[in-house]
């Protein structure tokens, strides 16, 4: 079954990457086994990407925090307050993606 | 979720039943002609970005009143973070539009109305705050573009309303009645008045007793009975006519001002927001004016962005980016834009709560933030005109461009570096034109000259708020000095 992993953006006022270059590279390589659910869900999400545009990272609040109870954060050209260069960002949270749901114990899946 | 998109917001301003007046002639509809379709079109981006997942961070917001989300123009700010977003919302804006999206007005006036009507009614005994919350609700509900009305034409500066010649200079209550009043007057400058749905009107300047009367503030539809537009010219308005679109600069986005008068308007009491209460007349303009200013840090830095990649541009098309003389000019537009920008930040972050409980953005610092835009602007402008070269006031036109036989000749002497088309150089010329002379400057110019007070008014508030006998005493500490 697919996993659905959510996604927020921030507002795009100071963009220093290509958010949505960035997020369909991603789909593409988390086709198949997970999908991309775009605004709010019912239901909080394992895990969710914050797609900030600039190190501000000003979508980062507490009330975009409890939409999932883990985030991977993109703030520019830096993953979890890692720098890395835009060409490669899909790849990394594609891998982070990935080894999270591997590192999760199946029991504690709600 | 009550978010209209920008082709119902499109259909919505159809059904309006405005009475327009543009270069002499009634406008029988508005939404299609074309010197006011651009302006349109900006107010419509505020719609459709809002339903972006992209954007909807910045313009998007959840309304204290429903828990909805609901567009940024119809929130009241409800913490530092809601200001921040806010200018950060404007500085999007006037990037995607490269011109005055005109919504900001009606938010600004939403928010000082909020906090200054819940004040005076704690102290009067009044219900103005309970009308205007019933108003937010169906704003928010109906996601409307409100246009906030405070400029008076004031006829002679150095007499008050009630001694002005003519008494409808100021908009006044010229009749009260036991199912409402009756309004006269006019209010200049009105920043997107023909695309609204409602209007928003407040005093222009604090009252006196003696001047009660034009102490109101009152909401009603865009096109309720008695009032009437007359749309003001802008430089180079002419050239949508044309048919040529590369010479207006910005085919798709503009802003526009207009005169709305007021022909004995009955307002209902329920949509009265004030009347004659004059002692709270100075406060609510004054929150209005620090809002507005504190606007400007976000949407003229927009546009800023826009010229300063037009200017670069330029100068790659020109082969004169490597030019040292060139990239210190891009460096100082760079400059001063983030330096508006700072301001704009600076004074959301350093607000505070007010007793109804929406946020007031720091004065001081919002003053200065537009004390700031009366004058970066124009040295944007300046060197962005200084990198462009004087062929941006000197080029022919479109229609030359085109010609069979004369084309290939523009073609060949407009050209720039080999490997960029002459259309294309010609395009972000006429862009930069269109920002610094034509459409556009009434938006990034003047209006940063004038728009939210004029500079006069920034230094006025800069004093009364700048603290200086702390500051005195802070020197007399250092120097030693006691009495």
């Amino acid at each position: 079954m697919m996993k659905r992993i959510g996604l927020k953006y921030c507002g795009g006022c100071n963009p220093h990457i290509e958010r949505s270059r960035f997020v369909d590279e991603l789909k593409r390589k988390l086709a198949g086994d997970f999908s991309l659910d775009v605004g709010c869900s019912t239901e909080k999400w394992e895990l969710g990407i914050l797609v900030c545009g600039c190190p501000v990272a000003c979508a980062d609040r507490p009330e975009t925090r409890s939409l999932a109870l883990e985030w991977i954060v993109v703030s520019g050209q830096i993953v979890d307050l890692e720098s890395i260069s835009e060409n490669e960002l899909a790849t990394v949270v594609a891998l982070k993606i990935k080894e999270f749901f591997e590192g999760r114990n199946p029991h504690e899946v709600a | 979720m009550p978010l209209m998109t920008g082709e119902q917001y499109e259909e919505s301003l159809r059904k309006l039943n405005m009475k327009v007046y543009l270069l002499g002639e009634i406008v029988k509809n508005p939404v299609d002609h074309p010197i006011i379709r651009p302006s349109m079109n900006s107010v419509k981006l505020t719609y459709s970005l809002a339903q972006d997942p992209q954007y909807e961070d910045l313009m998007t917001a959840t309304s204290h009143l429903t828990g909805n989300r609901v567009n940024r123009f119809c929130h009241l700010h409800r913490s530092t973070g809601d200001l921040v977003s806010k200018v950060k919302m404007q500085r999007l804006l006037g990037q995607k539009s490269g011109a005055c999206f005109q919504r900001c007005v009606g938010m600004d006036a939403i928010n000082a109305v909020d906090s200054v009507t819940f004040e005076m009614d704690r102290k009067l005994g009044t219900k103005y705050h309970e009308r205007f919350n019933k108003f937010l609700l169906m704003m928010q509900e109906q996601d409307l573009t409100v246009d906030g009305a405070m400029t008076d034409p004031k006829g002679d500066r150095g007499l008050p309303p009630h001694k002005q010649a003519d008494p409808d200079l100021f908009v006044r209550i010229a009749q009260r009645k036991s199912d409402g009043i009756i309004v006269r007057g006019a209010k200049a400058h009105q920043t997107g008045a023909i695309n609204s749905h409602w209007i928003l009107v407040m005093p222009t300047m604090t009252m006196a007793k003696e001047d009660a009367d034009y102490a109101v503030s009152f909401v009603a539809p865009a096109d309720a009975a008695g009032i009437s537009y007359i749309y003001g010219r802008q430089s180079c308005d002419t050239r949508k006519l044309e048919g040529s679109p590369i010479d207006v600069g910005n085919r798709q986005y503009g802003g526009h001002e207009a005169l709305m008068v007021f022909d004995d308007v009955f307002i209902p009491w329920e949509n009265v927001l004030m009347a004659g209460e004059y002692e709270f007349s100075g406060p609510l303009v004054e929150r209005f004016a620090g809002y507005h200013r504190q606007s400007y840090g976000g949407c003229k830095v927009g546009v800023g962005d826009v010229l300063i990649g037009a200017a670069a541009l330029a100068a790659d098309y020109n082969g004169a980016m490597k030019a040292s003389h060139i990239k210190d000019k891009l460096i100082e537009m760079m400059h001063l834009n983030e330096t508006l920008y700072a301001c704009g930040i600076a004074c959301s972050a350093e607000g505070n709560k007010t007793a109804s409980g929406n946020y007031l953005i720091n004065m001081l610092l919002a003053n200065v933030c537009k004390q700031n835009v009366t004058r970066f602007p124009y040295e944007i402008a300046r060197l962005a005109e200084d990198i462009a070269g004087g062929l941006m006031v000197t080029m022919a036109s479109e229609k030359d461009l085109k010609h069979p036989e004369i084309g290939k000749v523009v073609e060949k002497y407009f050209r720039g570096v080999a490997s960029v088309p002459t259309e294309h150089r010609m395009r972000i010329l006429r862009l930069i034109e269109n920002i610094t002379l034509g459409t556009a400057a009434v938006g990034y110019r003047t209006e940063s000259m004038h728009g939210a007070g004029s500079p006069q008014a920034q230094r006025i508030m800069i004093s009364r708020q700048g603290n200086l006998e702390q500051k005195k005493n802070l020197a007399k500490e250092l120097a030693g000095i006691k009495e």
